[in-house]
């Protein structure tokens, strides 16, 4: 017997703890309400205190929160995960 | 008693009579009778003439005058009782039984009458022609006594116009009395028979002429001359079949001039009506047939002008002024000689009678052929685009007779009777509703009636479980959809529409060429769709376009579920891929985006990107392990290289729930309920265990998938995907393409080649009804084969040994290739929309057994509206009232729940 190809399938998966995003309240392994498409195009991000959030919605997040930004989830000073 | 009526009118004359004169006036009314007598009965003898004009020249003098014409009108009468009619009925008497003249139809037969009333009639004119010459004597005989006594011309002619039309109506009233009832249908036999010989005489005509005009069509100047007016046939007859066309007009009427001289004027026209009539029905139906690839409208028009309207034309010519009665001996005179030479410049002006005519004719033949053509438009429909010219004809001929409504009742009785029977497939019957669109909207541009015609359509569609995976692959597949192998075959009706569309935008462009920019723009700005009621026949410019799209997705109800169900085919179709080739899907989906919308099509696009992502992911998967081979990490020995494993990595959020028949037997051995959350897909694919080397490639290919996209990580649905693999036998290899579940199965048998079902079932992680179902694919092509082992309830599976294949392509001892495309007991990957559906209903099962057991019964709508306040949150109940009727008669059928009288109730 010889085993030529085997197409398989399988799906991806961001690997979070959770499975939508605190901010947008949208699965994690689908994409921000700005994105169209999910994966490389709406990655994800993690932060020092390891929630994880859409990189799109982090950001906005952030810019909107001046001076400083906490995380939205454990109110912990936001900074991205090194 | 005529002597006396006649005396009591003239008693101031008695007073004045002598005996002389009583003696002259009785002598000489013996005498006028005696001649009268003689002139009229038997042989009759003119030769009495003289005599007879004296003696009413005598009886005049005593002022008898009224008494003389009494007389010999009733002695006239007489004759014309005894002589005249007996002899012409006496004709017609062997056609009297009733019935003959149907039943016989033969041309012999109608030579027969025409011959017999030809003789009858000549003999009646012979006879009339006698009396009148009689009738002339008498009026002669008044005319001298006049002159005699006023000396010179006294108003002589309203005395003859006095006595002819009397001796007219007497020959009217006495031939009426006495006809018999077979003879208005002895005279529409002769009209009929004749006319088929004119018309005979003109098909030859025809062809006749146009071979003579294609042998002259080089000359131009003759060509230059020929009119190209209507009514101008005349002009270039080939005189042989002209002068033979207008004998036989001639004679006909000469029978017509006869008949009418008869008084049977209205009868005669009746019943050459009538032939032309049946005549025309005849030829209708003889040119229209079954043909419908050609239009038959203006043949007919053609064969209307050139054979009853030259018929009625020549014979109005010919009758002409002779229809007035008081110059009978005129009509002897024939105006045919003037008539032939005016014929043609008549022609050219018809007269209001010819029009009318006409009109009337055309009428009838639209009529006829509209008929004709709504009894088969079923099969006209079935032809169509072929048969586009009969659709056209019966445009014209409804635009004309406006009895649309007989089409659209006909035609839904003849839907109902040939289509919508469970005998016919839902793809013919959507094909025939697609081109039932297609051609009634020439007819019915703006729709209307097509409303009523596809209504009936639609409602039985909608009652079909298949409608909308059918509606969905006529609309997206070229090559499965459509079973009479239209013309473009390869074209998705999806293509074809978007086609159309665009000849339209195109031709939309050209009409507004020539157009004021600006106020084309005020045009289209202030555009409106047409009323409801909008007149059919009126054409404007912009007009409703019938919608074929529109009144497809109308069979479903929304866009949204037929979007829904394409997601799943087009998943199914994905999953099923040996290759990333998606051009045809891209193609499709661009098409869908224009009709549909970009954001109804947004999770299909995600679907096509994933193969797309998923073909660059493995090639750069690949590069890196060929890239680790060089630099030297050895492989071993029965390591099976990564080159083999291709992987379809989706989105699992966008892609429609998948089938997971096997956790879902599991789940249910144990007695789980089925939860919702069961559907995400993430737990659907563990189970299948495939064999070590390949689980080795999962994991080895898993790996560098998560090196390049850190964090991401791969979920193997390891029973989907499809396998192509070999198989070795001493004398053949056969390539098979399976799925896994198939290819677990039979490398199973590569080690160990006798299985128990129970420890293949558990090799390979199914369970085992699901193993003993799913293996019968190799059995089948007599790969393994089944025996009973030592427990009954165990299968026994063994590898066959050097075996016969028993496939049909046993002949081949080459290598041969079995496809297999799906699964093959019609199990799918993915879950149809129907069983989503169901599935997600049966997280409310226990709340709606457990409210019916509260409230005992609850109606549709009271269960559908609790749930809707009840179930707000995990998973909120968000369905339809019919998919919550559905869902319930599944109960019912389950034996769970009970309906009565629209209630329902738990089965106790
Ligand atoms: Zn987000
Ligand atoms: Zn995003
Ligand atoms: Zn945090």
């Amino acid at each position: 017997m010889i085993l030529f190809r085997w197409h398989a399938v399988a799906s991806w998966t961001w690997d979070a703890q959770d499975e939508t995003c605190g901010i947008c309240r949208m699965a994690f392994d689908g994409c921000c309400p700005d994105c169209k498409l999910p994966g490389d195009d709406c990655p994800l991000i993690w932060g020092a205190c390891n929630h994880a959030f859409h990189l799109h919605c982090i950001l906005k997040w952030v810019n909107s929160q001046t001076p400083q930004a906490h995380c939205p989830m454990c109110r912990r000073e936001w900074q991205f995960k090194g | 008693m005529e002597e006396s009526t006649s005396l009591v009118c003239n008693l101031g004359i008695l007073e004045k009579l002598n005996d002389n004169s009583i003696q002259e006036i009785i002598k000489s009314y013996g005498g006028f009778c005696t001649t009268t007598e003689s002139l009229l009965n038997g042989a009759g003898d003119l030769s009495v003439g003289p005599e007879f004009v004296l003696h009413v020249h005598s009886l005049c003098k005593h002022g008898l005058q009224s008494l003389v014409c009494d007389h010999f009108l009733l002695s006239l009468e007489q004759a014309f009782e005894k002589i005249g009619v007996t002899n012409f009925w006496r004709h017609f008497d062997s056609y009297s039984k009733v019935g003959v003249l149907q039943k016989n139809n033969s041309s012999i037969y109608d030579d027969e009458v025409q011959l017999v009333l030809c003789k009858a009639l000549e003999e009646m004119a012979l006879e009339k022609q006698y009396q009148e010459k009689c009738l002339f004597m008498l009026v002669h005989a008044l005319q001298l006594h006049k002159e005699s006594m006023f000396e010179g011309k006294q108003n002589a002619d309203s005395e003859r116009a006095h006595l002819f039309a009397k001796y007219q109506l007497m020959v009217s009233s006495v031939l009426m009395a006495s006809l018999p009832l077979h003879f208005p249908d002895i005279l529409h036999r002769y009209f009929k028979g004749k006319l088929e010989e004119l018309s005979r005489i003109m098909d030859g005509d025809l062809e006749g002429k146009n071979e003579f005009q294609d042998k002259d069509s080089m000359d131009l100047d003759e060509k230059g001359k020929h009119r190209t007016g209507e009514m101008d046939i005349d002009e270039s007859y080939n005189h042989g079949k002209f002068s033979e066309k207008n004998k036989l007009v001639k004679h006909i009427g000469k029978v017509v001039r006869d008949l009418r001289s008869l008084g049977f004027t209205s009868m005669t026209e009746n019943a050459y009506a009538s032939a032309i009539f049946s005549l025309l029905k005849a030829k209708v139906h003889n040119l229209a047939g079954e043909d419908y690839r050609n239009s038959v409208l203006e043949s007919i028009k053609g064969w209307i002008k050139v054979v009853p309207l030259q018929f009625l034309n020549a014979l109005l010519a010919y009758l002409g002024d002779s229809i007035g009665y008081d110059t009978p001996s005129s009509g002897l005179k024939s105006p045919l000689a003037s008539h032939l030479s005016s014929c043609s410049s008549e022609i050219d002006t018809p007269s209001e009678g010819l029009i009318r005519w006409q009109l009337r004719l055309e009428y009838f033949a639209y009529e006829t052929l509209q008929d004709l053509r709504i009894a088969k438009l079923f099969e006209i429909i079935v032809d169509y685009p072929e048969s586009s010219p009969a659709i056209e004809d019966l445009k014209q001929c409804l635009e004309y007779t406006g009895q649309h409504s007989k089409l659209v009742e006909s035609f839904i009785s003849a839907l109902k009777y040939r289509l919508l029977t469970a005998g016919a497939s839902t793809n013919d019957i959507l094909h025939q509703y697609v081109s039932t669109i297609k051609a009634l909207r020439t007819i019915d541009p703006t729709g209307v009636f097509l409303e009523a015609v596809g209504e009936p359509i639609r409602d039985y569609l909608r009652g079909r479980k298949d409608t909308i995976k059918c509606i969905v692959t006529m609309l997206t597949d070229g090559t499965g959809g459509n079973p009479n192998g239209s013309a473009n075959t390869g074209d998705s009706l999806l293509e074809e529409l978007n086609r159309d569309e665009e000849n339209q935008e195109i031709a939309g462009i050209d009409d507004d060429f020539n157009s004021d920019d600006k106020q084309a723009w005020i045009n289209a700005a202030c555009w409106e769709p047409d009323p409801v009621e909008a007149d059919p026949l009126k054409g404007s410019r912009n007009r409703r376009k019938v919608d074929i799209l529109g009144m497809i997705v109308s069979i479903i109800g929304s866009k949204d579920q037929l979007v829904n169900e394409y997601r799943v085919m087009l998943a199914e179709k994905l999953l099923n891929k040996s290759d990333y080739d998606i051009d045809s899907e891209i193609r499709t989906l661009e098409l869908l985006k224009i009709h549909f919308g970009e954001s109804s099509m947004q999770k299909c696009e995600i679907m096509l990107n994933d193969l797309i992502d998923s073909k660059r992911t493995n090639t750069n998967i690949k590069l890196t392990a060929a890239k680790q081979s060089q630099t030297g990490a050895e492989l071993g020995e029965d390591a099976v290289s990564l080159d083999i494993l291709d992987a379809t990595i989706i989105s699992s959020n966008f892609w429609p729930p998948m089938q997971i028949w096997h956790l879902w037997h599991v789940l249910e051995a144990q007695g789980a309920s089925r939860h919702h959350s069961m559907w995400f897909p993430e737990f659907q694919d563990e189970a299948l265990i495939v064999p070590e080397p390949v689980d080795k490639l999962f994991s080895d290919y898993a790996k560098r998938f998560n090196e390049i996209k850190t964090p991401r990580k791969l979920l193997w649905k390891k029973n989907l995907g499809t396998v192509k693999l070999e198989l070795q036998f001493d004398d053949r290899t056969t390539l098979y393409t399976v799925a896994p579940l198939h290819a677990a199965i039979i490398m199973q048998f590569q080690e160990q080649k006798s299985w128990t079902s129970k420890n293949l079932a558990a090799a390979v992680g199914v369970p085992e009804d699901v193993l003993n179902r799913r293996i019968n694919f190799w059995i089948s092509k007599g790969i393994l084969s089944e025996s009973v082992g030592t427990d009954s309830n165990d299968h026994i599976y063994t590898l066959v040994e050097g075996m016969v294949d028993s496939s049909k392509n046993g002949g081949n001892s080459g290598s041969c290739e079995e496809l297999l495309v799906g699964d093959d007991e019609g199990e799918s990957t993915v879950a149809s929309v129907e069983d989503q559906i169901r599935n997600e209903m049966t997280v409310y099962e226990k709340f709606i057994l457990g409210m019916l057991t509260n409230f005992g019964s609850m109606a549709l709508d009271r269960i559908h509206n609790t749930l809707k306040m009840f179930c707000v949150a995990d998973p909120p109940y968000d369905k339809s009232l019919q998919q919550l009727q559905s869902f319930l008669s599944g109960l019912v059928s389950e034996e769970k729940l009970e309906l009565r009288d629209g209630m329902y109730f738990l089965k106790k």
